[in-house]
């Protein structure tokens, strides 16, 4: 019975993901100011429009989820965009006048990784 | 890996906003921050402020993120020069952990990176650099192992100081090719700090590669304090301290411990 030999295949795992996912909070110096959904996307778009110009506002990304009380959102945006939008988020500093800051939870190329956060496991 | 570190958060006299601002610090990951004290060179008669011990600011240091260890502080003093006279290689500073220069002329950044004794030379955020920094006295100072500063608070509040920032840090970039570079946060303010990740990504910005962008706050940062330490040395060579004393252990039984391992050899 002839053996045949073992034949091996390399796999190379290419990042086939054209997105990048990034879980961020609002955080506002008055913690009880609310504020909508489309002010949040306004608030990030006019961050980029800062940095970048009207080139850089024109980026297109997405807000996946918002979450009114924590402020908290999901965003997605393509691999090309992913520096200036975090760049934008990082030198945003005011929202109506008052000192803000966006925090970075999670950056990803996979929505499944920012089900959880391992930072914040209690082993 | 090396941890982060931000060397440059303002001590502000309001103590319960700069311990917010510490404990900001280690909520996002950063090991070690650093107390800037700002001297300005203005004055007939300098006065090198006295800095807080770190161990009065808490009780109970801050836990970093991820480290379950306590964020360290350290002292640091910036003195911005307009004269060389403000400058002076006094012993005045040696109570700090990191001593930064501010130069505000072509001369004395020249100055600065060639022969005077500091860690840190800042790099305007807020106004043009009055001047271009030239290669030459940039590669001298990398050859010291001094580093330059560029802190990202002035770039958060205004759109003006961010055009300034960036200019500044691009300008300094292709000179000194992303060696020796750190980026620090200069705030104030627990809502001026940013994340060491989200730091890293703004180096991009200003002209650093990716490896060179993360180093900036982390390995190049524990090179900065290891050469403040180095200053207060015999050139870096010898170092002296006190050496814990070990419990102590009863000398007589150790004399027979040979002898016992000579009979169970046996």
């Amino acid at each position: 019975m002839e053996e045949k030999s073992a034949s091996y295949e390399r796999v190379v795992y290419k990042n086939p993901s054209e997105y990048h996912y990034m879980k961020i909070h609002l955080v506002l110096e008055n913690a009880d100011t609310s504020i909508s959904a489309e002010e949040f996307k306004y608030l990030i778009i006019s961050g980029l429009k800062d940095l970048y110009g009207e080139v850089g506002a024109a980026i297109p990304f997405d807000v996946l989820t918002f979450d009114q009380t924590a402020l908290s959102a999901i965003l997605r945006v393509f691999n090309s965009g992913l520096v200036k939008l975090w760049s934008a988020l990082t030198l945003t500093g005011s929202y109506a006048n008052k000192p803000c800051a966006f925090r970075v939870t999670q950056v990803s190329p996979f929505l499944l990784a920012l089900s959880g956060n391992s930072r914040e496991m209690e082993v | 890996m090396s941890v982060f570190m931000d060397l440059n958060i303002i001590a502000i006299a309001d103590k319960a906003k700069l311990q917010s601002t510490i404990e900001t610090a280690a909520h996002l990951g950063y090991s070690t921050v650093a107390i800037n004290y700002v001297v300005e060179g203005q004055q007939k008669k300098q006065l090198i402020p006295k800095p807080q011990p770190v161990a009065e600011l808490f009780e109970k240091f801050p836990i970093v993120q991820g480290k379950s260890r306590p964020i360290k502080v350290l002292n640091r003093l910036t003195v911005v020069v307009t004269d060389a006279s403000h400058f002076r290689l006094a012993n005045a500073y040696k109570d700090f952990d990191i001593l930064a220069v501010f130069p505000k002329t072509e001369k004395l950044f020249h100055a600065a990176c060639m022969t005077y004794d500091v860690d840190i030379i800042c790099i305007a955020a807020t106004e043009k650099q009055p001047f271009h920094c030239k290669r030459s006295p940039v590669n001298g100072a990398i050859e010291r192992g001094v580093h330059f500063e560029i802190s990202y608070t002035a770039a958060i509040r205004d759109s003006t100081m961010k055009k300034y920032t960036i200019a500044n840090a691009i300008n300094l970039m292709t000179t000194c090719k992303g060696k020796n570079v750190i980026v620090a946060s200069g705030a104030e303010a627990p809502l001026e700090m940013r994340g060491p990740y989200d730091i890293a990504n703004l180096g991009l910005v200003f002209g650093l590669s990716e490896g060179d962008a993360k180093a900036a706050v982390s390995t190049n940062c524990r090179s900065v304090v290891l050469h403040g330490e180095t200053r207060a040395t015999a050139l870096g060579i010898i170092h002296t301290m006190k050496r814990p004393q070990p419990p102590s252990e009863q000398p007589e039984e150790e004399t027979p411990a040979a002898k016992k391992a000579k009979t169970e050899t046996d």
